[in-house]
């Protein structure tokens, strides 16, 4: 496409008084644009126009803004783009607002900033989406309370549904309770739960099917167009394998997915994923709760289960219990077993206090916790049950336990209300443990789920050129994906699927697959429920979306997709191994195969390959590159030191637009270029721009590790790894490491720019200019 | 931290605590608002806080021998402040309710007299053995001539009659009160700084000006009412004392002349106790910015006290005013009510005078007391 690019810069808002304008339009000349204006009021109608008429007069294709951040009016200035590149550059946060008016180096950094826009937009194509009629059906795995909830909603509003259950019938551990927290104002009082309803509506729905007694033995493909094969419970077939053994043999190192005598395929356009939970494995409590050891010790769930089937009786004589003590965070909030909260055990201690209230009105329930945890507008619930006179709550650690000869439990507490020792002479004692995701597999241990692992799996030793390396064998437990990346979803911590679970619930590492209850992160039933209808919308924005060539999430606009140069592949790894979100499978001989709607476009694939074969139409190797060797590098006595950014547009380039809005002021040294996300920062451009003589390169993204910020997960802390290796580049150009850092920025510490930035260029400083300087 | 002990919380006793006025107790969450905003509350001791929870516990035993409990001056600040509702200042009355109930001796009487709903039972009760005792005598009719009251209930009956019922009223209490000390010392122990004779003296000092009361806040009115109420009944203590000694010794017989200064002193004293428990009253229907509820053990007997006041001056003015037919009915109602703070003493509201006298003075022995 023949590129005609229309330059439009704005003098409003400063920018007009702070720069020096006709320089800026000379700086835009010298690349030629079809047309150059100034506009007094770019944003307004008229201004608008302006582009608008050169677009229908003068055929412009590529139109750079000159004005204010990307970020805003953005629905002023918005051109199809499909049709049409459109740059901002930014000179009013990023310049004006930062620097100093009618400075020679403010001057410098606008007229660098539009050279870099322009080159941008120069290498920029319109998007050329992937569209296509897709499979619209919704796969949910799981038939719980959440699950149920999302086949319902999808069903609801035109979608089919599919549940597959592995359990005989639906309802999940909801069909089990006796009564559920309150879902209704006042939210003081229990309910009967209304799960069987729910079965019932599921069963009668045309757009819903049900396979109860069955599960997925694999998934193959991507969003809008799933294989998935159910099998029948009894045609599964699992071979168990010693993984180390079979490496040792030659064999791959990759666990062997179910294997069905009796298949059936069905296509599915995403998927909602709903396994549930399971609780804590108890026997594990024996120190210092008795469990397994003392017949009246039993945990919460066996209490429930009693509830509903007849009434809670002590397991040693049958009884009713007249006191029974509940003993809250059993084997929780505790390293050694479940270090989280489940959120929900308090309520459910308070709720089954009620059911020996009710059974015996000269009953007392006695729970002992460290902290009543009763979010939102349970609180009410608490407030009530607090109310009656024989449930009686105890801040206080438990001492021990003791059994008396008829089975009475002595419960020894440290009573942190009154400062006493009190012993509680218990019928019962009702453990409550902790909700652990059936994303782990019975036998594991969640709290060794940390994050250092992504997947649950066994560790191999394979022997390799390199010597012995270790490397994690994911296990399939429910999905069965046949991805490269393995079976399962990544998980954040503890077993839960990963995903910023604030800002992006539902999310998860796997495109078109979107977790909800309470194998998503521990919650009550009533939460469940909505969180599968969240997942079910999700799942259907998914399908929507794809068909039409957008990325799903969070790039939600986003119509372009990554280009493979595979001619040019040599097969090492890096971007299947590297994809955050499993987008890449490989063939036999590891050539990458595309997924494309699997993917996020985030780039990161583009950063890691060392052959730059991975490009977008708006956003590539050559595109920074040439960006790069556009930048006109002071000398030492004008500007110095000349330092550039590699910025991640996600947060750190807004932390750097408050920074202009709060009108800090912020080193002139600094030539920002933003991307995707860190992830895509290919270490070429490092070498480019110290080849080029730029003094110091800093990159700037988001929080990685433990409470993530990254929109793509690993961006930043993979440009953090590539930063190790940046050494062997630098020590080639014999150039001090410390010339290139990495920055965490949390959008909110947008206050620190000016510190940070100056810290940074002090340090360049006393390095000295780059050798490079003026070659 | 005190040794072990079993934890069995009286279920029964959280139902009557909270029949009583202590109907938010267990709306406690442990906040400790109440325990900062107590003027009584010293820095290490947590209170009211420690007795909410100990309500909630149903820890009766230990509640009823908490001298903590009667620290309260019932000031409500503390459930001004609650941030949850709890009135820990009402369920703290209730509290001293139960405790003076379960103290006193004989039990039944303690039934009679706390149970709303015996009121009536109680007020009863004298009023038949006076009809009865007058009846038996022939005294029951209006007596001709000049109002003397003597001719109508003759001074030895009455004499004989609450001379009886003060004795074994007045044992009754102090068997309460050595059961409570007895209570209060075996529960939280004896190490003593101070004699009980100069602690309880510095109690009853501090307490003839209202001290602790001054430091209220939310229901700082109380105060006068209490005081013109407590003077009040002083005074016609003391005035019960005179005329016994001008009848006996001087054989100066009633109606004494308005001019008598022992009239003067009974008029007044009257009127302090009229003018006091009308405070009290007033007082309780007051918008303090606190929802505060008077239980009906504490609304009995404020009842009770102003009807006494209140048929002692009609006594008088109706005799006064020589009507005869008002005023001996009128009298005899006077003495029910009479009769009514007297023997009802160790079981009524008034009993709190000497379990507070003993609690302050275990806590000035202890070194718990705060300034």
């Amino acid at each position: 496409m023949e590129k005609k690019i229309g330059v439009y810069i704005c003098k409003d808002c400063g920018i007009g008084e702070a720069l020096n304008i006709e320089q800026l339009e000379s700086v835009a000349n010298e690349y030629r644009p079809a047309v150059c204006r100034v506009h007094d009021f770019l944003c307004s109608q008229e201004g608008v126009q302006v582009i608008k008429d050169d677009i229908q007069n003068e055929g412009i294709n590529t139109i750079v803004i000159a004005a204010c951040s990307m970020r805003v009016n953005t629905d002023v200035f918005s051109f199809d783009p499909l049709k049409f590149v459109t740059e901002r550059v930014n000179l009013r946060e990023h310049v004006v607002w930062t620097q100093p008016p009618q400075d020679e180096n403010t001057q410098r950094m606008a007229e660098d900033y539009l050279r870099l826009g322009i080159m941008r937009a120069q290498k920029a194509d319109p998007a050329e989406p992937k569209t296509g009629e897709l499979e619209k059906t919704i796969l949910v795995v799981g038939g719980g309370v959440a699950g149920l909830s999302a086949a319902l909603e999808a069903a609801n509003a035109g979608y089919k549904a599919v549940i597959v259950e592995k359990a005989p019938e639906l309802g999940g551990r909801v069909l089990k309770m006796k009564k559920v927290l309150p879902t209704k104002p006042p939210y003081a009082e229990l309910e009967t739960p209304n799960i069987s309803e729910k079965i019932k509506a599921v069963q009668e729905h045309p757009n819903i099917t049900v396979y109860t007694n069955s599960q997925v033995v694999s998934i193959e493909g991507e969003p809008g167009m799933y294989d998935v094969t159910i099998c029948s419970n009894d045609a599964v077939s699992i071979k168990e394998i010693d993984i180390n053994e079979e490496v040792k043999k030659g064999g791959p190192a990759r666990f062997p997915l179910p294997e069905c005598s009796s298949p059936e395929t069905i296509k599915a356009g995403a998927v909602v994923f709903t396994i549930g939970w399971k609780p804590y494995d108890a026997t594990k409590l024996e120190e210092p709760f008795g469990y397994g050891k003392f017949k009246n010790v039993v945990t919460n769930w066996e209490v429930e289960e009693m509830a509903s089937n007849g009434g809670i009786k002590r397991p040693s004589d049958g009884k009713s219990p007249k006191n029974v003590v509940f003993i809250q965070c059993a084997g929780q909030r505790d390293e050694n077993h479940l270090p989280y909260c489940s959120s929900v055990c308090c309520l459910t201690s308070l709720k089954q206090a009620k059911y020996v209230r009710e059974a015996n009105p000269e009953a007392g329930a006695f729970i002992i916790y460290k902290d009543m945890r009763t979010p939102g507008l349970y609180e009410n619930f608490y407030k009530s049950m607090q109310d009656d006179d024989g449930i009686f709550l105890i801040k206080g650690e438990i001492i021990g336990l003791e059994e008396a000869e008829d089975g009475t439990v002595n419960v020894k507490i440290d009573n942190k209300l009154l400062n006493t020792k009190d012993i509680i002479q218990a019928d019962m004692v009702v453990l409550a443990t902790g909700m652990v995701t059936n994303m782990v597999p019975e036998g594991r241990e969640p709290k060794l789920l940390t994050q250092d692992q992504e997947y649950i799996g066994d560790i191999v030793s394979k022997q390799t050129e390199d010597g012995v390396v270790e490397e994690l064998v994911p296990y399939p437990i429910a999905l069965n994906l046949k991805y490269r990346q393995g079976p399962e979803m990544p998980y954040l911590k503890y077993g839960f699927p990963d995903s910023h679970f604030i800002c992006f619930p539902y999310e998860t590492r796997r495109t078109g697959i979107y977790a909800a209850g309470a194998a998503r992160h521990p919650m009550d039933a009533a939460q469940a429920a909505m969180d599968g209808a969240g997942a079910a919308l999700k799942a259907i924005q998914c399908i929507e979306r794809t068909s039409e060539g957008y990325a799903v999430h969070p790039r939600s606009w986003d119509q372009t997709f990554p280009v493979f140069r595979l001619e040019s592949c040599t097969q090492c790894r890096r971007c299947t191994v590297e994809c955050p979100f499993g987008v890449l499978d490989e063939d036999e001989k590891a050539t990458p195969q595309e997924h494309p709607y699997r993917c996020r476009r985030c780039g990161t694939c583009m950063g890691a390959c060392p052959q730059r074969i991975i490009n977008f139409n708006d956003y590539n190797i050559d595109m920074i590159s040439s960006m790069l060797s556009e930048l006109q590098v002071p000398g030492e006595d004008e500007l110095f030191p000349f330092i550039v950014g590699f910025i991640c547009e996600n947060d750190a380039y807004p932390a750097f637009d408050m920074a202009g809005i709060n009108r800090l002021q912020l080193p002139p040294n600094f030539r920002l270029i933003r991307l995707r996300c860190l992830g895509g920062m290919n270490l070429v451009w490092i070498s480019d721009a110290l080849s080029k003589g730029v003094d110091g390169i800093v990159l700037i993204g988001c929080k990685f590790g433990e409470d993530y910020q990254c929109h793509f997960i690993k961006g930043s802390q993979m440009a953090n790894e590539r930063l190790g290796k940046v050494q062997e580049t630098l020590s080639r150009l014999m150039l001090e490491a410390e010339r290139v850092k990495m920055i965490q920025l949390p959008i909110n510490e947008y206050d620190k720019l000016p510190q940070i930035l100056n810290e940074f260029a002090e340090q360049v400083k006393e390095i000295g200019a780059n050798p490079y300087k003026g070659f | 931290m005190a040794e072990e002990r079993v934890l069995s919380p009286d279920i029964q006793f959280i139902k009557e605590l909270r029949a009583v006025g202590g109907e938010t107790v267990k709306k406690c969450y442990q906040c400790a608002t109440c325990a900062v905003v107590c003027p009584m509350a010293g820095d290490d001791r947590p209170f009211p806080r420690k007795e909410m929870i100990m309500g909630q516990l149903g820890l009766k035993d230990e509640l009823i021998t908490d001298p903590d409990i009667w620290y309260c001056h019932n000031c409500n600040d503390c459930s001004k402040y609650c941030p949850r509702g709890a009135r820990p200042g009402d369920v703290l009355g209730a509290m001293r309710a139960k405790s003076i109930k379960e103290f006193a001796v004989p039990k039944f009487m303690g039934n009679i007299v706390t149970n709303p709903k015996m009121t009536i039972v109680a007020l009863a009760i004298p009023l038949v053995i006076f009809l009865v005792l007058l009846g038996a005598t022939g005294h029951l009719r209006i007596p001709e001539g000049e109002i003397v009251y003597s001719k109508f209930f003759p001074i030895p009956y009455i004499e004989i009659l609450f001379m009886t019922l003060v004795g074994l009223a007045g044992i009754s209490y102090i068997v309460s009160l050595k059961r409570f000390w007895d209570g209060i010392t075996s529960k939280n122990g004896k190490n003593y700084i101070k004699k009980f004779d100069d602690a309880l003296l510095e109690t009853i000092l501090e307490f003839l000006p209202h001290k602790k009361f001054t430091k209220c806040e939310t229901n700082a009115d109380r105060k006068n009412g209490h005081m013109l109420v407590f003077y009040g009944f002083v005074g016609l203590f003391i005035t019960t004392l005179w005329i016994t000694f001008y009848y006996y010794v001087f054989k100066k017989h009633s109606p004494i002349a308005l001019s008598d200064p022992m009239k003067w002193f009974a008029n007044l004293s009257a009127l302090a106790l009229l003018i006091g428990i009308l405070i009290i009253l007033a007082n309780r229907g007051k918008d303090k910015g606190v929802n505060t509820k008077t239980s009906s053990f504490d609304m009995t007997f404020i009842v009770i006290v102003f009807l006494l006041a209140i048929t002692g001056i009609l006594t008088e003015l109706i005799r006064l005013l020589g009507i005869a037919a008002l005023a001996y009915p009128t009298y005899l109602l006077h003495l029910m009510f009479v009769f009514y703070t007297i023997v009802y003493f160790p079981y009524s509201k008034l009993a709190h005078m000497g379990y507070r006298a003993l609690a302050i003075t275990y806590a000035k022995m202890t070194g718990r007391d705060v300034e």
